[in-house]
């Protein structure tokens, strides 16, 4: 192995950690495989099974509740803060926080509180943070505190387009921490020209050379827009066409792979030319790879928000609200919107951002042009049969 | 003769499989108490018949299921092929370097297996060193790639498990007296005679071992597909994990877990006949 091998190999690797611990928790996933590796696959399936059935620990006794009572105890996705906010926040209001980015994927998050919040337990954590139908699916079971108006000044403050969401009406139980799109990423030197619909992906000329995600309503979303299809009104029907145009082009090889956020290091060692990609991710891929475009096709593209939610048996309510009112201040949100490059929720944040960190500002993945923001589309919000009943279809059509 | 010869080869033909029984042992706890877990969950159907997980696990997922024992029945192969020969030098003609090779048989496991599979994605990218090298040499064509292919599932299976296979082969071999192989030579066996018929029946508990202990993770296993292939080279353990952590539909992930632990029980049965080891499995 030569030095530059050697060296790019270390910066692979190093970018590849980077990555792991990104947004979308690829390497929690496939770490937790990985523990289970020696056993094999049935084996770690049985001890999913254990978690399944009621009787199994769920980590209660593990988080160590503090006694203290001023302790506001925040879970959020790695990367999604600055590293000022929290010490500002303590400073301002002499809360002391315990900021810990543990969440990775909705589902095993979700798997990991279900039991405790079923059985009306803590689970030590006053301020959680879900996606759009994973908030949905929270606020339904009932496990959600509603947000005290009384504690929150500053809801006025939160933007229109996610003012009032399907999974919940008038935002009573959530409000967005931040949002991202889902649209297409590309690397010009690969497609040789610029995009600008969603159907590039199906161009037989990248064939082998295009990623979807794992995430249903971001790919259902996305095909059903090239489709035509609006996204927030899908039927069955719509969503078995959109699959069948799936399947035909995984089964023809012109999908590479369905992935996480692993489809960023694809995309960056030139494996793949085109992806169903998350804004944030392509905004923080730039620094290393400036060719990598991100692309609002002109059919539309997805939004998603990641909600904070008190969870009901939270018993800190108040000093969770004192957390979101503070950072739903448009300067707050612009402060950490500048450390992790996603959409801000807050009215006014663009302007504050402006101010802090221009450049950052005036890209349109931090801070989309009104032309943009109206061709965003949010994915239907499902009743839990038909989120089975999709989900089903969709790992039909992705073979998984 | 015959009858004395008979009595000490049995005798020394259980020998290595009191060795290995600790391991046989613990595959036994760990497969058969998550079995019965696993056939409640995959029963606790809501809304439909209990067998429901079941005729979807059946009728969805055969291409899965036999993608995963095809790679995984080519990855044991592969690994035997490659894993005897070296367990063989490693024991047999090493030296002093024995201590050092098996050192490096085992090196790989000071990194984590997810990292040493990812470590295949930067090789095996496209325009990465092996896919230079192929294409150079004409074996790979211009828009052709290595990585997400069966090749590199298949691949990347064989390396992970490799040391699998050779360890428990050195340790058979390891065992031997040497003084058999010597006596065989004294009759005038030649090395290959000698090789078949004193070294070999006494490697095979090794060899058993060792194929057990490659396919059995290797069929269940996710992070090659995953990592190295495409979405048509996803095997049942990538399904299993999707059903259970994404899609949460835990009925069926248990009855395709149970499905595939039924499958690879039958399997090693078989195998344990066909090998002659059926005392023990």
């Amino acid at each position: 192995m030569s030095r530059r091998d050697a060296d790019q190999w270390d910066e692979e690797l190093h970018e590849f950690l980077r990555q792991a611990i990104n947004r979308r928790g690829f390497l929690a996933r496939t770490a937790l495989g990985a523990g289970s590796l020696a056993l094999g696959g049935s084996f770690l399936a049985s001890c999913k099974g254990k978690e399944a059935a009621p009787a199994a620990g769920t980590p209660e006794a593990a988080a160590g509740g503090s006694s203290g009572g001023k302790v506001l105890r925040i879970s959020n996705w790695p990367l999604y803060i600055d590293k000022q906010t929290v010490p500002d926040f303590e400073k301002a209001t002499g809360i002391k926080v315990q900021y810990t980015e543990d969440i990775n994927d909705n589902g095993e998050f979700f798997a990991k509180i279900e039991e405790p919040l079923k059985r009306n337990q803590s689970i030590d954590r006053d301020i959680v943070v879900l996606t759009d139908w994973m908030a949905g699916r929270m606020i339904r079971l009932g496990y959600v505190a509603p947000l005290d108006d009384s504690k929150f000044p500053n809801r006025a403050n939160v933007v229109d387009n996610v003012k009032d969401v399907g999974f919940d009406n008038g935002r009573k139980y959530s409000v967005p921490w931040v949002s991202g799109m889902t649209g297409v990423g590309y690397n010009p030197k690969k497609t040789g020209k610029e995009l600008t619909s969603i159907n590039d992906i199906f161009d037989p000329k990248f064939k082998g050379k295009v990623t979807m995600l794992t995430e249903m309503r971001d790919t259902f979303g996305l095909v059903m827009l090239g489709m035509g299809k609006d996204p927030a009104k899908a039927t069955k029907a719509d969503v078995e066409a959109a699959a069948a145009k799936i399947k035909k082009a995984r089964q023809s090889g012109q999908i590479r792979k369905f992935t996480g956020n692993d489809y960023a290091e694809d995309l960056a060692a030139g494996n793949i030319a085109i992806a169903f990609a998350w804004s944030g991710d392509i905004q923080g891929l730039r620094a290393d790879n400036p060719d990598l475009q991100w692309l609002a096709p002109k059919e539309g593209a997805m939004l998603y928000s990641d909600n904070m939610m008190i969870p009901k048996t939270s018993d800190r309510q108040d000093l969770a609200m004192a957390w979101i009112n503070y950072v739903y201040d448009p300067k707050h949100s612009a402060q950490i919107v500048a450390g992790a490059p996603y959409l801000s929720a807050v009215k006014g944040a663009g302007a504050e951002l402006a101010k802090i960190a221009p450049e950052l500002a005036s890209s349109p993945l931090v801070n989309p042009p009104d032309d943009l923001r109206a061709r965003l589309h949010i994915f239907r919000d499902l009743n839990d049969q038909e989120e089975t009943e999709f989900n089903r279809i969709f790992q039909d059509a992705i073979g998984a | 003769m015959a009858g004395t010869a008979g009595g000490s080869e049995r005798h020394s033909r259980v020998a290595p499989y009191l060795l290995i029984a600790p391991g046989i042992l613990w595959l036994l706890v760990f497969f058969v108490v998550p079995l019965i877990t696993l056939a409640q969950t995959s029963v606790r159907v809501t809304g439909e018949a209990w067998w429901d997980g079941y005729v979807r696990a059946l009728s969805n997922y055969g291409t899965q299921f036999s993608r995963s024992f095809g790679y995984s029945l080519l990855a044991t192969l592969i690994a035997l092929g490659l894993g005897y020969p070296l367990a063989y030098f490693i024991a047999f003609r090493s030296g002093k370097f024995k201590n050092l090779l098996l050192g490096l048989v085992i090196l790989p496991f000071f990194t984590t297996f997810l990292v040493r599979t990812f470590a295949w994605k930067t090789i095996l990218n496209d325009g990465g060193p092996a896919a230079w090298l192929l294409r150079q040499l004409h074996l790979l064509s211009e828009g052709g790639r290595l990585l997400d292919t069966t090749l590199a599932v298949v691949g990347g299976l064989t390396y992970n498990f490799l040391p699998f296979m050779i360890l428990p082969i050195y340790v058979s071999l390891e065992k031997i007296d040497r003084r058999l192989v010597e006596a065989a030579e004294d009759l005038y066996s030649t090395p290959l005679g000698a090789f078949r018929k004193v070294v070999l029946p006494l490697s095979l508990p090794g060899v058993f071992a060792g194929s057990l202990l490659t396919f059995i993770p290797a069929a269940g296993d996710f992070i090659n597909a995953q990592l190295l292939g495409s979405p048509n080279q996803q095997m049942i353990g990538t399904v299993i994990q999707n059903q259970f952590l994404e899609v949460r539909d835990y009925p069926l992930a248990s009855a395709l877990s149970f499905v595939l632990m039924v499958v690879i029980t039958i399997g090693v049965l078989a195998y344990a006949r066909v090998l002659g080891t059926e005392e023990l499995a």
